[in-house]
């Protein structure tokens, strides 16, 4: 009986995945997510983002109108996400569907932008490079990183922004300190 | 009441050991539940074979009792029971170990893009979380210790060696990444209700990644010895909702980059 039904059923995993990701693990590609991919994921995940960016919008509509006007920071998401907001102001009727789940989400979004505007639950993503318990790796590997960036594009490089996000969320703060005088006395162990 | 307690049909969500507890806490993870799940399919075959050997064993200590049957049967060899006996007890092993490892290595498999990183850091004998998401330099972050409440300020309705002063505050519903970590000598951080037993490593960083299901308050304690304050060394786990944990952090953020 049961085993009858068994493809049916959603395995542990997916059954435990929450709502919004469910809408991302279908529309997204199988590749490993960086920053890049995130931007241009789904229209949904578009929305949002633009929704969090935007503190003072007070309403999915507003923000919808306030959309053209490109973010200041990240005008490469702008620019990629434009073209859906396009389509689905010319099809507002169709898009109503879609976005009645995408008010509920934006609606406790919002609720805790008025209060945080700097919270967003994001962080240093999984790595294929390092899938083991054991992520010693991971956060060195990101802090070199972040450092050959900033040495190869030159101080507050915009785009060494994310190694940075990533192996402060990695690693312990004291190791960060270690490494950071370490690296002042040019005494750091790796390869810089 | 009692009676039901022991029939472990307790109403309320159980996530701290009570006393005289035989059972496990309830699940607050999908890891938790698959550890629960499969220690009861395990323990029904596991009862089932014990019953067969111990009727064995029963039958034979009555049939060859030195009384009642003076000279046992001379037979010393069967080639047939002499392969069922071994053939079946190296096979129930191996039907054992394929939903232990399935579970085992799920339980290790990050499916999904944690959500927030949060960093568990052992000390002799307390311990400091770091919520680093939030940094934008290597000086500011949000880090406070977590001491056990010592048994004198306790106050009514606190679990003795358990509660603490600093909660670790987690959404719920949400994938989470914990680094485990220490900073002297090897501690653990372990939570029984969402199926997490984590040593911490000094020099190493080891992840693991969770998703609490249910809000609620979640007990644990060190499982390492590491010294002698080793039992006051407990872990409290609060999974508040997904828009509260962003009001409770952005609160404690605030007043420190207002100083830095
Ligand atoms: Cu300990």
């Amino acid at each position: 009986m049961a085993e009858a039904q068994s493809d049916k059923t959603p395995s542990l995993a997916e059954d435990y995945l929450l709502e919004k990701e469910k809408q991302d693990v279908a529309t997204k590609p199988v590749e490993v997510k960086e920053v890049e991919s995130a931007v241009t994921a789904s229209s949904v995940e578009g929305a949002t983002d633009k929704v969090e960016e935007t503190p003072a919008a007070a309403a999915v509509e507003e923000s919808k109108e306030d959309a053209p006007a490109p973010a200041p920071e990240e005008s490469t998401e702008a620019s990629s996400a434009s073209p859906e907001d396009s389509t689905s102001d010319t099809a507002p009727a169709a898009a109503e569907e879609s976005s009645e789940t995408t008010e509920e989400e934006n609606s406790g979004d919002q609720e805790a932008s008025e209060e945080t505007p700097d919270i967003k639950l994001e962080t240093a993503p999984a790595d294929f490079r390092f899938p083991t318990t054991n992520q010693t790796r991971h956060c060195f590997t990101r802090y070199i990183e972040y450092h050959r960036c900033v040495a190869a594009k030159g101080e507050g490089a915009p785009e060494c922004d994310k190694f940075a996000k990533y192996y402060r969320a990695l690693c312990p703060s004291d190791w960060i300190e270690k490494w950071n005088e370490q690296r002042e006395n040019g005494t750091f162990p790796g390869p810089l | 009441m009692i009676v039901l307690e022991w029939l472990f049909l307790t109403i309320a969500a159980c996530d701290a050991a009570e006393p005289w507890q035989l059972g496990f806490q309830d699940a607050a993870t999908p890891m938790m539940q698959g550890i629960i799940d499969l220690h009861h399919d395990i323990f029904f075959f596991l009862i089932l074979i014990l019953v067969f050997v111990l009727r064995i064993l029963v039958r034979a200590l009555w049939h060859f009792h030195y009384q009642k049957n003076p000279i046992p049967q001379r037979i010393v060899h069967g080639t047939t029971i002499e392969i069922l006996r071994t053939i079946f007890p190296s096979i129930i092993p191996m039907f054992i170990a394929i939903p232990s490892f399935a579970l085992l290595y799920s339980m290790d498999e990050v499916v999904v893009d944690p959500a927030i990183t949060i960093k568990a850091i052992g000390h002799q004998w307390y311990r400091t979380y770091e919520y680093s998401d939030y940094n934008s330099s290597d000086e500011q972050s949000l880090t406070f210790d977590s001491y056990t409440i010592p048994e004198d300020d306790l106050e009514l309705g606190q679990s003795r060696l358990l509660e603490v002063d600093n909660r670790v505050v987690v959404p719920a519903k949400t994938h989470l990444r914990i680094i485990v970590t220490s900073a002297d000598v090897p501690h653990s951080w372990a939570v029984p209700s969402s199926g997490v037993k984590c040593d911490a490593v000094p020099g190493r960083l080891n992840q693991i990644s969770i998703s609490v299901q249910r809000e609620g308050v979640y007990y644990g304690q060190c499982s390492e010895i590491c010294g002698t304050n080793h039992a006051f060394t407990s872990i409290v786990v609060e999974a508040v909702p997904r828009k509260d944990y962003g009001s409770r952090v952005s609160n404690q953020l605030i007043p420190q980059t207002g100083e830095a």
